[in-house]
């Protein structure tokens, strides 16, 4: 998978490299941004309060 | 060649599951934190801004009736130690939300006798400058016992994405030196672990809240108490389970328990013990 990408990426080595860095900061943004945000809510530190309990499980 | 592709992928697959796994957890317990602190910073900052532009109006004025210090709610109001007395029985915890909510309390002194506490003085007939519109901040809470630097914004509501800029205040309660229950949400564990330390808070512990006006220093009643996640009796004007008996002015904060998990909700009660205008600079139980 990653020498598939690294194959297919144009320049020599070291643009290669310099544009797999780029990938990878703009996957962490992502996955910071959007994607992260989407999936904490699915973990159970945010059920703080009482009534909210009350509403999910009526 | 063909296995040897298969079993590539498949380790390339395992890194690269194990990477996001890593990073997930570094924003659970990192980054989280690091919004949440800036969001709150940022609340905080608004907040005094808001006080310091418009407190010079609603606080100077001899007009705004703060009674000074009043000392010591009596000891009628403070929780025995059999709590199983109490007129609220937590049996019937999943009543109907007819309990009274407060939207016009702050206009409106305690319209009923206060048999409980026997104090003649009326509510702090102060004027909140503004019922706090939703998800706005409207209050800064203090808890000396975790930390000097411990200063955190009371928003309106309990929602979500509110509970990421700060601690909720449940939107039918009373608010701050109002009689009932002023009750508060906060995050024990991510967003800036708020609460972590709720379990720490011991009897005598000072809860300070400032609404710009007014300092009220609520004392805590009793240790941390560990119910179920649909007890919503515990944020009732005379709280269920708490001990306290008549209506008086309570602060509740509640939290998720255990510390990583949601399957109960941790619980602390306190009454309030004194109040003092914001003119008069900070209370004593805060330092410095």
């Amino acid at each position: 998978m990653y020498g598939w990408i690294w194959r297919h990426l144009p320049g020599n080595a070291w643009v290669r490299a310099l544009i797999s860095l780029v990938l990878v900061l703009a996957l962490v943004y992502v996955l910071f941004q959007y994607v992260f945000p989407w999936a904490e809510p699915l973990l159970p530190f945010n059920d703080v309060t009482v009534d909210n309990g009350t509403a999910v499980n009526k | 060649m063909r296995p040897r592709t298969v079993v590539r992928t498949l380790s390339e697959l395992c890194v690269t599951t194990g990477t996001l796994l890593v990073l997930f957890v570094v924003y659970v317990l990192y980054w989280t934190g690091v919004r949440a602190d800036s969001a709150m910073d940022r609340e905080l900052s608004r907040l005094q801004d808001r006080w310091s532009s418009g407190a010079a109006a609603t606080a100077g004025p001899s007009g705004a009736p703060v009674p000074g210090e009043q000392q010591g709610e009596p000891p009628g109001e403070r929780p025995g130690e059999q709590p199983g007395v109490s007129p609220e029985d937590p049996g019937d915890a999943a009543r109907p939300p007819d309990r009274p909510a407060a939207p016009s309390a702050q206009a409106a002194p305690p319209s009923r006798p206060l048999p409980g506490s026997g104090s003649g003085q009326g509510a702090p007939g102060r004027q909140q400058a503004a019922p706090a519109r939703p998800g706005e901040a409207f209050a800064v809470m203090y808890i000396p016992r975790f930390g000097a630097g411990w200063a955190k914004p009371v928003l309106q509501g309990t929602g979500t994405e509110l509970l990421k800029k700060g601690l909720g205040h449940y939107e039918r309660t009373a608010l701050p030196g109002e009689t009932g229950n002023f009750a508060v949400a906060g995050h024990r564990r991510t967003y800036g672990d708020p609460f972590k330390d709720l379990d720490e808070l011991r009897p005598g512990d000072a809860v300070v809240v400032g609404d710009g006006t007014t300092w009220f220093t609520y004392r805590v009643d009793a240790r941390p108490y560990r119910t179920r996640p649909d007890d919503t009796g515990v944020i009732d004007p005379v709280p269920a389970g708490s001990g306290f008996r008549g209506p008086g002015r309570y602060l509740t904060l509640t939290t998720c328990e255990p510390e990583w998990g949601h399957s109960h909700r941790l619980i602390v009660w306190a009454h309030l013990d004194a109040t003092s205008p914001a003119a008069q600079g900070r209370p004593g139980a805060l330092p410095g």
